[in-house]
Parts: C-alpha cells; sequence; structure tokens
C-alpha cells in the first residue's frame, strides 16, 4: 500500500513510521488511500466528494487523528475541502501535513482547505507540516487555508510549518473567538532558492474574554521572499498579541504589516516584530563555544524554528 | 601562557587599547579592574577575537593568534563569559550546556552542573532568552565558560545582578576551578570580592595597564578619583563629579 516514497513523505509530514494508531486518512494523488475510523472519532467523505468531515463526539479525551496527503503524481493539483467538527469538552490532537514528491518537470500541488469548529470547552491541538522533495524540478505549490470558529471557553493550538522544498505558498488563516476562548498559533517558514511563501492572518476576537496569540517565525534565504500580514480585529473586552520574527539571509526579502483594529474601548491589542539578519552576538557567543559560522548559523536557526 | 605585546584597538581615530602590553602566567588569577569605559571588555574581546586588534600582537602558548578566528581561539582553550550574554529564541541552556561540553550525555551534563554548583538543575530546559532574569542569564554564562575546560577563562564582570548569597560561592569556585584544573584565570571586576581572590591585580585607564601588583598596592589608585574619568564623563572642567 505504502511506497518507499510514501513513507518518506509521511516521516516527514506526520513523524509516521508506517501507519498512524487509532483515527487517520490517508490521501494520495486526490484519492483516498486508507481510512480507519474510532469509537469517538468518525471520518466520512463529503457528500460531494471533496474532501472529509471528521467528527469528534463530546467529551473524546486524549485521542488523535491524523489526515495526512502525499502527491507524487506529475502535474496533479489537489484541491481538498476538509471539515472538523470538535465536540463540546473534547481535547483531541489533529496532525495533518502534505507532503509532495516531485520527479518530473511538471507542477505539482496541493490546496487543503481546513474549517474547525471547536465546540464550548473544547480543546484541539492542530498540527499541519508541510514538506516537498524529489529530484524533478517542477514547480511545487502548496495553499493551505484554516478557518477556525471557537465556541465559548474552547481552545485551539494550531502548529503550521512549512520545513522546505516548497516553491510558492499562499497561506491563509482566519478565526473566530467566542466568549473565554483561546487561541494559539505558531507559524514556522524556511524558505531558500526563489521561493515564494505568503502568509494572510485574520483573526477576529468577538467574545468578552477571548484570547489569541499570533507567532509567526520566518527563515527567509537565498533570492526567497515571505511576506506576512497578520490583522487581529476586537469586538469586545478581549487580549490579543502578534509576534512576527523573520531572519533574513542572503538576498531574502520580507513585508510584514501587522494591523490592529480595535472595536471595544476594553480591548488590549499588541504586537512585536523584528526582521533581520541573525543577531551578531548570538553568532559570536556559539562562535565561542567552539562551533563554526556555519554552525553557529545552523543552530541559531533550528532554536528559531523549533 | 597570554602574551600582549603594543596591542591597540582604534575606532574612529581613537585609541581603545592604547598599546597595551602585558603577560599573563599559566595557572594564575588575574582581575582587572578600572573606571567604566577605560578599555576592559574591549581587552577581553580583542583576547577572544571578537574584536580584532588594529595593531599589536597576541601570543598564546607560544602560537601567534591574532589573525585566528573566535572559534579557532576557543578551540586553542580561550573562553569568555560575555558581560552582556547574549539572548537566543529557541535554544535552552541544556543546549548551549551541550554545545559548550562537546556532548549532550545527560550524566556529563548534570555532572557539569553539579561542578558549577551555582545553577540550580531546573534551570536546565529553560530558554536562554529575554525572560531570563540578569542575574540567572550571568550564571548560565559562566556555566558555559566552565563547561569548555578552558586552559584560559575570562569572565567580563560575573558577579553583575549576581545576588549577595551567591558572590562568595562564585569567588570560590572560580578559584577552585584554578586550583584543580589549572585555568589561568582572570576576571574583568569592580567587586573586592574578586579583587582579594585574585593573585594578581591589574588596572585599565584609558586603554593602559596603569598597575599590576597585588590588591594591597592598588588600593591608593582605588581611592584616588583622578583614575576616575569623571571629567570626560560629565565634559568640561568646571563641572565637579556627581559621585
Ligand atoms: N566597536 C566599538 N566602536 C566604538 N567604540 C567602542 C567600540 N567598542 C568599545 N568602544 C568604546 O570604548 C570604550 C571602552 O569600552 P569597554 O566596553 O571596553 O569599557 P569597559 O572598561 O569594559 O567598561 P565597563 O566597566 O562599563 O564595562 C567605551 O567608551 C566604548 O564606548
Ligand atoms: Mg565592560
Amino acid at each position: 500500500m505504502l511506497d518507499a516514497i510514501d513513507k518518506d513523505l509521511l516521516k516527514k509530514v506526520a513523524d509516521l513510521e508506517g501507519l498512524p494508531k487509532g483515527a487517520f486518512n490517508i490521501r494520495k494523488n486526490g484519492k483516498l488511500l486508507q481510512r480507519e475510523v474510532s469509537a469517538n472519532i468518525n471520518i466520512e467523505s463529503s457528500a460531494d466528494g471533496s474532501g472529509i468531515v471528521v467528527t469528534i463526539k463530546p467529551g473524546t479525551i486524549n485521542e488523535s487523528v491524523h489526515i495526512p496527503v502525499i502527491l507524487s503524481q506529475a502535474g496533479l493539483y489537489d484541491v481538498v475541502y476538509n471539515n472538523f467538527i470538535i465536540g463540546e469538552g473534547a481535547d483531541v490532537t489533529i496532525i495533518a501535513g502534505c507532503g509532495i514528491h516531485c520527479g518530473g518537470l511538471e507542477p505539482e500541488g496541493h490546496a487543503g482547505i481546513h474549517e474547525f469548529r471547536v465546540g464550548k470547552g473544547a480543546k484541539v491541538k492542530y498540527v499541519e507540516k508541510h514538506y516537498a522533495s524529489g529530484p524533478g524540478r517542477g514547480r511545487r505549490t502548496l495553499n493551505p487555508t484554516t478557518k477556525v470558529l471557537l465556541e465559548a471557553g474552547a481552545t485551539a493550538a494550531m502548529e503550521l510549518t512549512q520545513i522546505g522544498g516548497v516553491d510558492e505558498a499562499n497561506r491563509a488563516n482566519e478565526a473566530v473567538l467566542g466568549p473565554d476562548s483561546l487561541l494559539l498559533i505558531t507559524e514556522r517558514v524556511l524558505t531558500e532558492g526563489n521561493q515564494k511563501a505568503v502568509s494572510a492572518n485574520t483573526i477576529t476576537l468577538a467574545g468578552a474574554g477571548s484570547r489569541a496569540n499570533m507567532i509567526s517565525r520566518s527563515v527567509i534565504k537565498g533570492d526567497s521572499e515571505q511576506d506576512f500580514y497578520a490583522t487581529m480585529e476586537a469586538l469586545a473586552p478581549c487580549f490579543g498579541h502578534i509576534e512576527c520574527d523573520a531572519i533574513i539571509m542572503d538576498n531574502g526579502r520580507n513585508e510584514t504589516v501587522p494591523s490592529l483594529k480595535v472595536r471595544h474601548p476594553d480591548a488590549a491589542l499588541t504586537h512585536e516584530a523584528s526582521i533581520g539578519k541573525i543577531a551578531s552576538d548570538q553568532l559570536m557567543k556559539l562562535m565561542s563555544l567552539g562551533l563554526t559560522y556555519e554552525e553557529a548559523v545552523n543552530r541559531i536557526i533550528q532554536g528559531f524554528l523549533k | 601562557m597570554l602574551e600582549l605585546k603594543d596591542l591597540y584597538f582604534s575606532v574612529a581615530g581613537r585609541n581603545i587599547i592604547d598599546g597595551l602590553s602585558y603577560t599573563f602566567e599559566r595557572g594564575k588569577f588575574y582581575a582587572i579592574t578600572g573606571p567604566n569605559g577605560s578599555g576592559k571588555t574591549t581587552l577581553a574581546k580583542l583576547i577572544m577575537g571578537i574584536n580584532l586588534a588594529s595593531a599589536g600582537s597576541i601570543g598564546f602558548l607560544g602560537k601567534e593568534i591574532s589573525s585566528l578566528s573566535i572559534t579557532e581561539r576557543a578551540r586553542e582553550g580561550i573562553a569568555y563569559s560575555f558581560q552582556q550574554p547574549a539572548r537566543f529564541k529557541g535554544i535552552t541552556f541544556r543546549d548551549l550546556l551541550a554545545m559548550a561540553a562537546g556532548t549532550d550525555d545527560e550524566g556529563m551534563l548534570l555532572a557539569l552542573l553539579r561542578r558549577v554548583g551555582i545553577c540550580s538543575l531546573s534551570f536546565l530546559d529553560n530558554p536562554v532568552d529575554a525572560k531570563l532574569s540578569g542575574g540567572e542569564i550571568k550564571k548560565i554564562e559562566l556555566a558555559t565558560t566552565i563547561a569548555r575546560n578552558p586552559k584560559l577563562a575570562i569572565y567580563d564582570e560575573p558577579d553583575t545582578g549576581i545576588d549577595l548569597w551567591t558572590i562568595q560561592p562564585m569567588v570560590r569556585l572560580l578559584k577552585r576551578e584554578q586550583k584543580e584544573h589549572g585555568t589561568t584565570t582572570v576576571v574583568v571586576s569592580h567587586n573586592r570580592a574578586f579583587l582579594e581572590a585574585a593573585d594578581i591585580v591589574l588596572m585599565i585607564s584609558e586603554g593602559k595597564l596603569v598597575y599590576r601588583g597585588d590588591l594591597e598596592g592598588a588600593l591608593p589608585m582605588l581611592n584616588d578619583l583622578t583614575v576616575c574619568n569623571y571629567r570626560k564623563c560629565v565634559g568640561g572642567k568646571d563641572v565637579g563629579c556627581y559621585r
């Protein structure tokens, strides 16, 4: 079922050695490869066949769902709409990810549109990794979209990572927060060569007592470019923070535009941005511990993206 | 073991280190003191290779090192604890210690921490970032220097931000390192505890070595305000010292 390339991609995007435990849905080249449901977690193909609906029963604790996507067919642009319905009081981890293996000259791409409805008091951890490899020169495109709706007291912690090899990425994250809900987004993107990545984020703090923290860490190497846009809008008494850090190497380029919109007098929104080369005091410290310049750069970037 | 000859460090026509010569002997404990801005940190960074000398030579164990990189000097056995340690993102104390010691073996790292003594074990997985307190980061900085097992250890004001209960243990630690490992130790400090612990006190003023000898001999100069560069810090000769 899984060939060597599939296994390598699964390892990279989902830390999986072979098939996962618990519920999972593996999609390969636009089709379902294998699926497993559990007592509390149901996975169904959506009515129009464009994706899946994952339904997690209220109160499901400590379970996980893996939904990796593998792409190794030249010329394919796979679009998938996935819906996650997380029942009240559940506490689950969802591991998504897309691995592209490109063997030829033709482009390959994937757009995953993921919508989450997190029920009252439920907690979800969402981990998404994007990675592309292979000897081919075809352009690899990954355009993930996540939409999150947090009901009262819900929590979502999202880790979105693009670990290399992706030529073009248009990332979009949208979230609407209900009362006393909490959203944590950490996005890490590394680009090199002529790659380009854009991340556009819109977070609406609609409910009283809601909190959001968006952290973006970018490493921009070679002639690559990364642009980061984040809009945070506060409609109620709430806290929101945006933190964007970009390390620029070689000729990397970056545009960072945080935007804070306060529509309520008791809202507090803040942002911090730091964009530039690796700080020389960090390099000198590591070199004084015996690391070469290159080793020091690698360690600092590894830590930064960890 | 460390021979500085006619050392200069000049920026924009100003000699921050101004023709300094001195030979440090193996296994001895030195304290360097002198007014703020006199060039102590600059000198330490010249030895570590963070600053490159404008003129002069630096001999280390018989080898000319003034053109070596920081990395090469570190590998020759020189270690430096920064006055203002770098803060990272996503790098923990454990990571730094492992890099310094060249091993990530848990047992060896714990043994190192016990040897250092002044860093609590609970620090180990703390990120070395902007959230650490001033004293905590200085302890971590000092531990990474000891973890190098250096032949020459230079500590740049290791006591800034350190609480009163830790100063004496820190002095004892550096003395013990000197004795048990034969580490040639150089401590840049304004703190009497370190000056008293030293075999030799060096005083720097305006980039020049103005005193070398025991602490007793240095006392008159430590009390003499003309050594201080207060006229410069307030500007003009009609103004008094604010202290
Ligand atoms: N790279 C540089 N460029 C310009 N000026 C410098 C540079 N490095 C040091 N200086 C200046 O040289 C002087 C000596 O600085 P240094 O940091 O060596 O002082 P210090 O003796 O360590 O002082 P302190 O006791 O405050 O730590 C200061 O006036 C400082 O501003
Ligand atoms: Mg100094």
